[in-house]
């Protein structure tokens, strides 16, 4: 087994009456760029947010890098957090969040800092209630880069940048990752933008894991079956039917298998990552019992 | 997390500082005069009955001065708003600016838990808060000095110089001011964290903190300490007089036997202790307004009943009042941490 650099069990969130996360348990593997995805509502801000102990739960319990969240400052130090609207405070300056950065952070890595802040072309004097949204976004992510976290968390940070400046933000948190080893964490709905990044893939739906694991093994154990009509419980065992569609004469199917498909009635094709995360979060799919997510071939 | 208060906080601190030292300015400016005005007066070494007259003089004169009345009346406001202002400003947005911008999810990720943000945030801004209000009162105090002082030896009937009870006059001397915004201070803290937002908390920070200021005085000071009680012969103090038809009624504003008492309440009594409004037979075929009226009621045996709360008790009641209210700041203060570590943003 993996380490899990967050690990939940039972996981439940409620406002009031209602509930933002229900009953979530899953894991998160260590060393990878993990993308977690799903609909709007299916809870992956409430499971950031308390996997950064911004928030408390109601139900269940989760841990990150095997401790509860912000439980102390240790803890906080060894995770990064880049929340959904990238705040920053408006009316201080560039400049003085790096302040800020290194007076609260034990690891500040200051010149990490002040290269990134070169490299972006800020001005440390500027405000940074005048900063564009991209910059901004970098801004927060650097604050979060310089703390020098073995985990860092990102809730959509990229939902409200343009496609420049998304590509540009997600290629220096590439970079940046890729020199210190961090485990990543990053949520979005966009599936274009974590098939970029992302090694490790989790969809959520309505709080539950709909699939979790290796974005190449998924890639590799999903085909797009297409032949003449077939009833899928004629399928032999170790194929798992994701989605059907039929016509007449005809039958589509998404598929899981871990071998080979050789039946000679089937065009076999491969299915692209946003296909797949399609069909996994579309509720209308009634599932087949998950995959081990943990222990995944790599 | 100091240092970041601090770069957070320095804009309002300078502006605290600036008014703190605009105000003390105004006050060294005019206080010497003031003081010499008190020296020739009279009071300084008087002894018996002249040292009401004095006192009386002083005030009437002063009262008679430009710029004084005004800046006695303008310095008690400007301390009793001060904690409210700071409520509204410094405490309200305090957490609500935070959490409306959500810049406390960027705060929360730094290495620091946020116990400790919240914390430093409140006892840096709160101390401030009280040394800012507690300095305006020390400052105003220092001024003010000779007019308390004569206010208590005699009674002016003025605006200028009331006594050391007298509603506005109490709540801006003493200790009290740094309770008052110890309180308003966390009350706006409180009504941010609750309400999120810093505009609404504003409002209710302000509504709330005035009623409890209003309410105060009126139904809770009074009752600190038991009251005293004693009667006073009809016409030996400074009060109101009125008969009309075949009512009276006699209300004591100063009691030369009990200078800078507080009067709670006061009313005409007959021989035997009882409560009286109605002019007794033996009197009635008086003028109602004429001269002979007081004798004979006092002849009947009406005396003034007055219950009251002695000079001596002022600092009893100082440090009562400010102890209440910071216990009142604390149960908010921990409130806050509460709300805040069990955050359901």
């Amino acid at each position: 087994m993996m380490t899990a650099v967050i690990e939940a069990s039972g996981l439940g969130k409620a406002y009031r009456r209602t509930w933002a996360l229900r009953d979530c348990t899953l894991a998160i593997p260590e060393g990878r760029v993990t993308g977690l995805v799903g609909p709007n509502g299916a809870g992956k801000t409430t499971l950031l947010r308390l996997a950064t102990g911004q928030l408390a739960p109601t139900r269940g319990t989760i841990s990150v890098l095997g401790e509860p969240p912000a439980a102390s400052p240790a803890q906080l130090a060894r995770v990064g957090f880049v929340a959904q609207e990238t705040p920053v405070y408006a009316r201080m300056r560039v400049a003085d969040h790096l302040r800020l950065g290194a007076w609260l952070n034990p690891g500040w890595d200051d010149e990490l800092a002040q290269r990134r802040i070169g490299q972006l072309g800020l001005d440390p004097r500027q405000r940074a209630g005048s900063l564009s949204g991209g910059q901004r976004a970098q801004l927060a992510l650097t604050l979060a880069l310089a703390k020098r976290p073995e985990l860092l968390i990102l809730d959509e940070p990229v939902a409200s940048l343009d496609p420049l400046a998304r590509r540009e933000f997600l290629r220096s948190l590439m970079e940046a990752v890729a020199e210190h080893g961090t485990s990543v964490v990053l949520s979005s709905h966009l599936v274009t933008d974590l098939e970029r990044v992302c090694d490790y893939l989790i969809v959520l739906v309505a709080s539950r894991v709909r699939t979790a694991g290796e974005v190449s093994a998924l890639l590799a154990s999903h085909y797009r079956l297409s032949g003449p009509r077939r009833d899928t419980g004629t399928l032999p065992a170790g194929q798992d039917v994701i989605e059907e569609s039929h016509t007449d004469k005809q039958s589509t199917l998404l598929v899981r298998t871990g071998e080979p498909v050789h039946d000679p009635a089937w065009a076999v094709t491969p299915v692209s990552l946003e296909e797949l995360v399609i069909a996994y979060m579309n509720p209308a799919n009634d599932l087949p019992a998950p995959r081990p997510q943990l222990g995944v071939a790599s | 997390m100091i240092r970041l208060t601090w770069l957070q906080f320095r804009a309002q601190a300078l502006i605290a500082a600036a008014a703190l030292a605009a105000f003390g300015a105004l006050l060294a400016a005019t206080g010497p005069h003031l003081a010499s005005l008190y020296a020739a007066s009279g009071i300084t070494g008087c002894h018996g009955g002249t040292c009401a007259t004095a006192a009386s003089g002083f005030l009437s004169k002063l009262a008679a001065t430009s710029p004084y009345p005004i800046m006695y009346v303008l310095g008690i406001g400007l301390i009793l708003a001060a904690p409210a202002i700071i409520g509204i400003f410094w405490g309200a947005p305090l957490i609500a600016r935070e959490l409306e911008t959500r810049t406390f999810a960027l705060a929360w990720a730094q290495s620091i838990t946020r116990t400790r943000w919240l914390a430093v945030k409140l006892t840096l801004t709160g101390l401030a808060a009280v040394a800012v209000t507690e300095g305006l009162s020390l400052m105003y105090g220092w001024w003010a000095a000779p007019i308390g002082q004569a206010a208590r030896l005699g009674y002016s009937g003025q605006p200028v110089g009331m006594g050391p009870f007298s509603l506005p006059a109490f709540d801006a001397h003493g200790i009290t001011p740094l309770g008052y915004a110890a309180f308003a201070f966390t009350l706006g803290v409180t009504a941010g964290v609750l309400l999120r937002r810093a505009v609404p908390a504003m409002a209710i920070t302000l509504a709330i903190f005035a009623a409890v200021q209003i309410a105060f005085p009126l139904a809770i000071r009074p009752h600190l300490f038991p009251a005293h009680h004693t009667s006073a012969a009809l016409g030996s103090y400074n009060g109101t007089t009125h008969v009309s038809g075949s009512d009276f009624a006699f209300t004591v504003d100063y009691l030369p036997s009990q200078p800078g008492a507080w009067i709670l309440s006061s009313g005409a009594v007959n021989a035997a202790g009882q409560p009286v409004s109605t002019i007794p037979a033996a009197c009635a075929k008086m003028p109602a307004g004429g001269p002979g009226m007081l004798p004979c009621l006092t002849s009947q045996g009406t005396r003034v009943a007055i219950s009251y709360q002695p000079a001596s008790r002022y600092w009893a009641f100082q440090a009562t009042e400010t102890a209440i209210y910071l216990a009142l700041a604390l149960v908010l203060a921990g409130y806050c941490f509460w709300q805040l570590n069990r955050r359901t943003t």
